[in-house]
């Protein structure tokens, strides 16, 4: 009733001024629509000018944004002319959602001026290092350069001097001077690594990223700062100086630094690992990886064993590697007639070593347990390490149970050795997860073991075999979710070693077994089967398409004789020995 | 009279002679003789198959193929900048004219335009190559007719023309004087003046040449009316060149579409009557002559200048600024590197080489290498004409006329 008293609104109330226009109806409900270099482009409604151009095939050059990372839009590099910007001012496509209707310029006149005079100031202080700077190859600022910019210097005064070389922690080194501080390692150590321990220092052009004083960059994560640095600022201290980029070929592999499985590049030069990168997988490590499964890679060059071994420490002499596999049937299988043998596999073996191992340790030897070998427990996170250290051992379970096998622990093999219930051991891998238990073996009348490294189980073997790990083979690992994720091969096994599953065949073929493998895959197909639906959904040529990169140069037009692109005639083992020694060592 | 012939054949040294032996038929048996790849007659390494009846040419055969080294594909695996050495070896004799060939096409397609000092460079290298290679047939044209002093003139005139080619791009013979946006290297100090004395004392070999041979008895009867092909012959076969114009066609690409300076300097084209083997010399000896006309005012006209174009993109930066600048060492790097970067299409672009009409086809998919590369040799649709011409002729004339047509392995194998 009140409202009835209300004196009325006065009649000659001026009109309210024009709003904005209301925004038209969207032109497909539930997404927007918006025009970007003359093509339509239809996104998820929040999806950023930056993404919905790639999307479209369009690409905007951009240092400081990273899709899994918080927008800072501090490069300014992407900024592009959108219609709906109050002045026609550039914006940057980063940080700019698409607004419906709207139209997009990406490679008008003035979008190219920008980028050419953005580059201009970033390249303003840069140092003159390509030829010294790890990056060179992989530079955003060179690809950039080259691509936008192309100008050259009209810097006439000296440039700012920074800090060359400042450790940051256990694994990065920082080069001030070549930072264009785009943050992106701040933002990751705070948002994904969520340890706040980088931070931009001082201000305009004199500003440095920085560790705080006294606490060094020691996060277990630390090492993806050097992959997201889109220049040469942040390096390994583990890849620093040790080879250029642009030889190296990428293969697409898995980690073996724990369970997890965290998808790879394992990039190679000739018969070389020279780093993990982590490679893109929303299902199980993003693109990110820990620090201890990045420098995992050692094992795959130091201390190898290439040449197969009869007899133990001085009385030992070498012997050819297919030989003394088939002999090694001979010396396992009056052993195991009498109950005294064990199997020993190793969950760092892939799942078609552990396959035809299995099949040798049933059908050969009529085994009906089998021991896990591999790494001890390490350190956990919730982010991406497991505690368990070895990749596969979910697969070395499936196998075990596909085959009839009982899987036992270490400790039991350790315990029936010194009671002497345990005369001969056949160890597919040499890991061991208690390296005090290695005088055990010393004991054993007969151990035929096939190993990747020399030292532990390896040295008390009576017949050591060479074996290939996971870069010198295709295969398969099944992570602890029991995902299983296929790797392949980088280069051709080093020196007599073959991959596990090889050495397992011709030992088979020493117990009568007519099995025979020409390569993994074949193996995967023989006895992949017998695993039933363990594996899902697996396919063995599922691969994705992520290209592996080839290094300098590579066949243009794909290789007309058989080989790998980019493959090189191997080099004779002691030629080159005393250089990957000394490689080794600057690790 | 066939029969007659086939009873009459037979002949051993065993049988006594029948009286009237010297009146008998010559046998009619025909005889197949191999010249080559390896034969000090043949030009390059080259295979032809002769079937002789008698001492005339009944049907001849080439086989190429011993040269072929495979320059179309070994270029997609190198760098644009990287295909110029191998383009030297197209036609060894001529290479600057290769070199052009190329930038011309990839710059056709990269839409760059060399600056002018280039473009005068670029054809000074051509003309003097064009001279070499004209040189080099007229003596060895001499002699393989027995006219050993022609031989030693022309190579006398060669080598001091490649003596300053030397001067201008560091080597004899491959010169890879060429760049992707202009040329490698200025000229060195007092170069025009001492080619222009160069060009006196070739001017003097050329006319004691023409002395020699133009109106010699031998000379004239055994390349007049030999290994004649008509105008129309001569287009179907898709000759061109000096070949075609000796057949009384005047197509002379630097005319038909001028490219680089040729629109800037005054020449002529000689056009012969009969396309036989005299007037494909004759040919040579006047294309010298203008060759030499066009060197003279490209020099008189040629302009201090930059010799190639000013940008990073597709020419390495002067070197302080590569060791001095970030901008100058990243253009360096990403050149040598990965190549410079010419836009995805398709070009063809064509010039008049020695021999004829030299086409590039390159194609690029944008990136730093070429795509697909192509190449129309000038010599090749002469060689295929060959049988043409030779068919009917006497043995003798088969390697002078394979001389005119100036086969060079290099480039029709590619």
């Amino acid at each position: 009733m009140a409202e009835e008293t209300k004196p009325p609104a006065p009649a000659a109330a001026p009109p309210k001024p024009a709003g904005p226009p209301p925004p038209p109806p969207p032109k497909n409900p539930g997404m927007v629509t918006c025009t970007i270099d003359g093509k339509e482009v239809v996104v998820k409604p929040g999806t950023n000018v930056l993404e919905a151009a790639k999307h479209a095939g369009i690409e905007i050059p951009y240092y400081c944004y990273h899709k899994r990372l918080s927008i800072a839009a501090n490069c300014r590099m992407c900024l592009v002319e959108m219609s709906n910007s109050p002045g026609g001012k550039l914006q940057p496509s980063c940080q700019m959602p698409v607004a419906e209707g709207i139209t997009i310029k990406t490679d008008t006149p003035k979008v190219k001026d920008q980028q050419r005079a953005n580059l201009e100031f970033i390249l303003l202080n840069h140092p003159v290092d390509c030829a010294i700077c790890d990056q060179a190859g992989e530079c955003k600022l060179q690809d950039f350069y080259m691509k936008y910019d192309g100008q050259p210097s009209r810097l006439d005064v000296p440039k700012v001097e920074k800090g060359k070389r400042v450790p940051l922690g256990p694994l990065v080194v920082l080069d001030q001077e070549r930072c264009i501080l785009c943050t992106r390692c701040v933002r990751f150590m705070r948002e994904v690594a969520k340890a706040p321990q980088l931070g931009v220092a001082q201000r305009g052009n004199e500003s440095f990223i920085t560790a705080f004083p006294g606490q060094p960059l020691d996060n277990q994560y630390s090492g993806n700062v050097v992959d997201i640095c889109p220049v040469g600022a942040l390096t390994s201290t583990d890849f620093r100086f040790r080879g250029r980029v642009w030889f190296m070929s990428a293969a697409r592999s898995v980690c073996t630094g724990c369970a997890r499985g965290c998808n790879t590049f394992l990039d190679y030069l000739s018969e070389t690992t020279y780093r993990y990168r982590p490679r893109e997988n929303d299902a199980v490590n993003q693109e990110w990886m820990c620090d201890d499964g990045r420098l995992s890679y050692k094992y795959l060059n130091a201390e190898r064993v290439l040449a197969a071994r009869e007899g133990r420490g001085a009385a030992g002499k070498a012997v050819r590697a297919v030989d003394a596999a088939a002999k090694a049937g001979a010396i396992l299988k009056p052993l195991a007639e009498q109950g005294a043998l064990a199997a020993l596999f190793s969950p760092l073996a892939s799942l078609e070593d552990l396959l035809a191992a299995a099949l040798v340790a049933t059908e050969g030897l009529g085994r009906a347990e089998v021991y896990a070998g591999g790494h001890p427990d390490g350190w956990q996170d919730d982010f991406l390490k497991v505690a368990d250290e070895n990749p596969n051992r979910k697969g070395l379970e499936i196998v075990a149970q596909a085959f009839g096998l009982v899987v036992r622990p270490f400790s039991d093999l350790v315990r029936s050795i010194e009671a002497g219930r345990v005369r001969g051991v056949w160890a597919v891998g040499a890991e061991a997860p208690d390296p005090r238990a290695a005088p055990a073996f010393g004991k054993l009348e007969a151990f035929v073991c096939q190993a990747y490294n020399s030292g532990g189980l390896a040295d008390e073997a009576t017949l050591l075999l060479p074996a290939a790990p996971h870069s010198e083979m295709d295969g398969t690992f099944v992570s602890f979710e029991g995902r299983a994720q296929r790797f392949e091969l980088a280069y051709w096994p080093r020196g007599d070693s073959r991959p596990h599953w090889a050495l397992a065949g011709h030992l088979g073929r020493g117990l009568g077994l007519t099995w025979r493998w020409k390569d993994a895959r074949e193996v995967f197909e023989d006895l992949g089967k017998r695993l039933g639906s363990a594996l899902g959904d697996f396919r063995w040529d599922g691969l994705p398409s992520i290209q592996r990169r080839h290094g300098l140069t590579p066949l243009a037009a794909g290789t007309v004789d058989g080989r790998l692109p980019g493959y090189r005639e191997r080099v004779p083992l002691d030629v080159v020995d005393d250089a990957r020694r000394a490689l080794a060592k600057t690790s | 009279m066939d029969a007659e012939r086939k009873q009459a054949a037979p002949v051993t040294a065993q049988e006594p002679r029948a009286p009237d032996d010297l009146d008998a038929p010559f046998p009619a048996k025909r005889m197949l003789v191999n010249l080559g790849p390896s034969h000090p007659a043949m030009h390059g390494t080259t295979r032809a198959v002769v079937e002789l009846d008698g001492e005339t040419i009944a049907a001849m055969k080439l086989d190429i193929g011993f040269l072929h080294r495979g320059f179309e594909k070994s270029c997609e695996s190198v760098t644009w900048n990287q295909c110029f050495p191998y383009t030297d070896r197209l036609n060894y004799v001529s290479a600057i004219m290769n070199n052009v060939g190329f930038a011309l096409a990839v710059e056709k397609l990269c839409k760059i335009d060399v600056p002018d000092r280039a473009k005068y460079l670029r054809v000074v290298g051509s003309e003097m190559h064009r001279m070499c290679d004209h040189f080099t047939l007229v003596g060895a044209l001499g002699l393989e007719l027995g006219a050993m002093t022609v031989l030693l003139y022309a190579m006398e005139a060669r080598d001091l023309l490649w003596d300053r080619l030397t001067e201008l791009c560091g080597a004899r013979l491959t010169s890879s004087y060429c760049r992707i946006g202009g040329v490698a290297r200025d000229l060195p100090e007092g170069w025009s003046e001492k080619t222009a004395r160069t060009l006196d004392r070739c001017a003097v070999l050329r006319d004691e040449i023409d002395a020699l041979l133009t109106r010699n008895r031998i000379f004239v009867d055994r390349t007049r009316d030999v290994g004649v092909v008509n105008r129309e012959d001569a287009l179907d076969l898709g000759f061109t060149g000096p070949c075609l114009r000796a057949s009384g066609e005047p197509y002379d690409v630097r005319k038909s579409a001028p490219y680089l300076v040729y629109d800037r300097v005054e020449f002529d084209v000689p056009v012969g009557a009969h396309g036989d083997n005299f007037d494909r010399y004759l040919m040579r000896i006047e294309e010298m002559r203008q060759s030499e006309r066009i060197l003279r005012q490209c020099l008189a006209q040629m302009e201090p200048g930059d010799i190639a174009i000013r940008d990073f993109r597709y020419v390495l930066p002067p070197k302080p600024q590569v060791y001095g600048t970030i901008e100058g060492l990243m253009a360096h790097f990403k050149i040598i590197m990965e190549g410079i970067k010419v836009p995805a299409g398709e070009a063809y672009s064509y010039t008049e080489a020695a021999n004829g009409e030299l086409g590039f086809y390159v194609v690029s998919d944008g990136g730093g290498r070429p795509y697909k590369l192509g190449i129309r040799a000038p010599g090749w649709p002469m060689v295929a004409g060959l049988p043409h011409m030779v068919v009917g002729s006497l043995l003798a004339d088969l390697i002078p006329t394979f001389d005119t047509i100036n086969m060079i392995g290099g480039e029709v194998e590619q």
